[in-house]
């Protein structure tokens, strides 16, 4: 089996003058820097990822913390549930779905093109698209059934 | 890790880099990892709606249906999975000195490992229902 070279229209074809030669002598393009690459919504979903994957670990933290006052019993749940429906506690929760649907649907992103598919410029603007902006009105829709049946209130 | 300049770049076998032979691995258990997590987040946006806003004893109800408490103790642990290798991928994108990304790497897992440790055992004690704690711990 042949590998195709690395460096057929690549290097050749370069309008940037910003291919590198690697250690293993292949001719790679620099990897993209945020100083010379162009934005795209791509670009945008890419880096959110990876905010929404700390973000998801510090909303891991607070339902750790929502575990241990139940089993804590009714008293810390009590106090638990007063700070989450407190104005803040609202606040931090809307942002917390907000992460959740970020995370499902850039997850599901991620993985849609990690298989190899998705990737042509249109659909990848698509699929960025729905994972940067989603998130926010569907965590609007989450919380407004959520006040309309009357789960949640100020 | 030699002190040498020379002995720390990569090393290569047939021209090709070394850790390109085995970095397939971490990135496949990454992306299934993310896979099973990805169900699990529908899930959990399903419960936190069921959830949000209920009295003590609705949740204890809900925690003592065993599909309810085994799914949260399996999106604990695969979760945590998920975000330790995660972590260890941004930090190795943005913490270029090997012994302080190591250290990060290690503390991080050993938070992370705790966390699911902590997760499992708050779910099966709701799970069981047993006595608010610290019961069986001294009081």
């Amino acid at each position: 089996m042949t590998q195709p070279s690395p460096t057929s229209g690549g290097a050749s074809s370069d309008r940037t003058g910003r291919f590198v030669t690697q250690p293993n002598g292949h001719v790679t393009p620099l990897s993209p820097h945020m100083g010379i690459w162009r934005w795209h919504v791509t670009m945008a979903a890419s880096i959110l990822f990876r905010a929404t994957v700390i973000a998801a670990t510090v909303g891991a933290l607070i339902v750790v913390a929502w575990l241990g006052a139940l089993a804590f019993g009714p008293d810390a749940y009590a106090t638990a549930l007063a700070t989450a429906g407190s104005p803040l506690g609202l606040f931090v929760g809307f942002g917390l779905t907000v992460v959740l649907f970020s995370f499902i649907l850039n997850g599901t992103r991620h993985t849609i093109n990690d298989t190899g598919n998705g990737l042509t410029i249109k659909s990848s603007t698509i699929l960025s698209r729905i994972a940067v902006w989603a998130p926010v009105p569907l965590a609007i829709l989450f919380w407004v059934v959520l006040f309309a049946v009357g789960r949640v209130s100020l | 890790m030699s002190g040498q300049v020379k002995g720390n770049g990569p090393r290569f076998k047939n021209n090709v880099k070394i850790s390109e032979r085995h970095g397939a691995g971490e990135w496949l258990a990454e992306r299934v990892l993310l896979v099973v997590v990805l169900p699990l987040g529908l899930w959990v946006a399903s419960t936190a709606f069921t959830l949000a806003g209920a009295g003590y004893d609705a949740v204890q109800d809900w925690f003592a249906n065993r599909l309810n408490a085994g799914l949260l103790a399996l999106t604990a642990v695969v979760f945590f999975g998920y975000v330790s290798v995660a972590w260890k991928v941004i930090l190795e994108d943005y913490v270029p000195q090997p012994g302080t990304r190591k250290a990060l790497v290690a503390l991080l897992n050993l938070v992370f490992l705790v966390l699911a440790a902590a997760s499992v055992f708050f779910i099966v004690r709701m799970a069981l229902g047993s006595a608010p704690l610290p019961a069986g711990f001294g009081a």
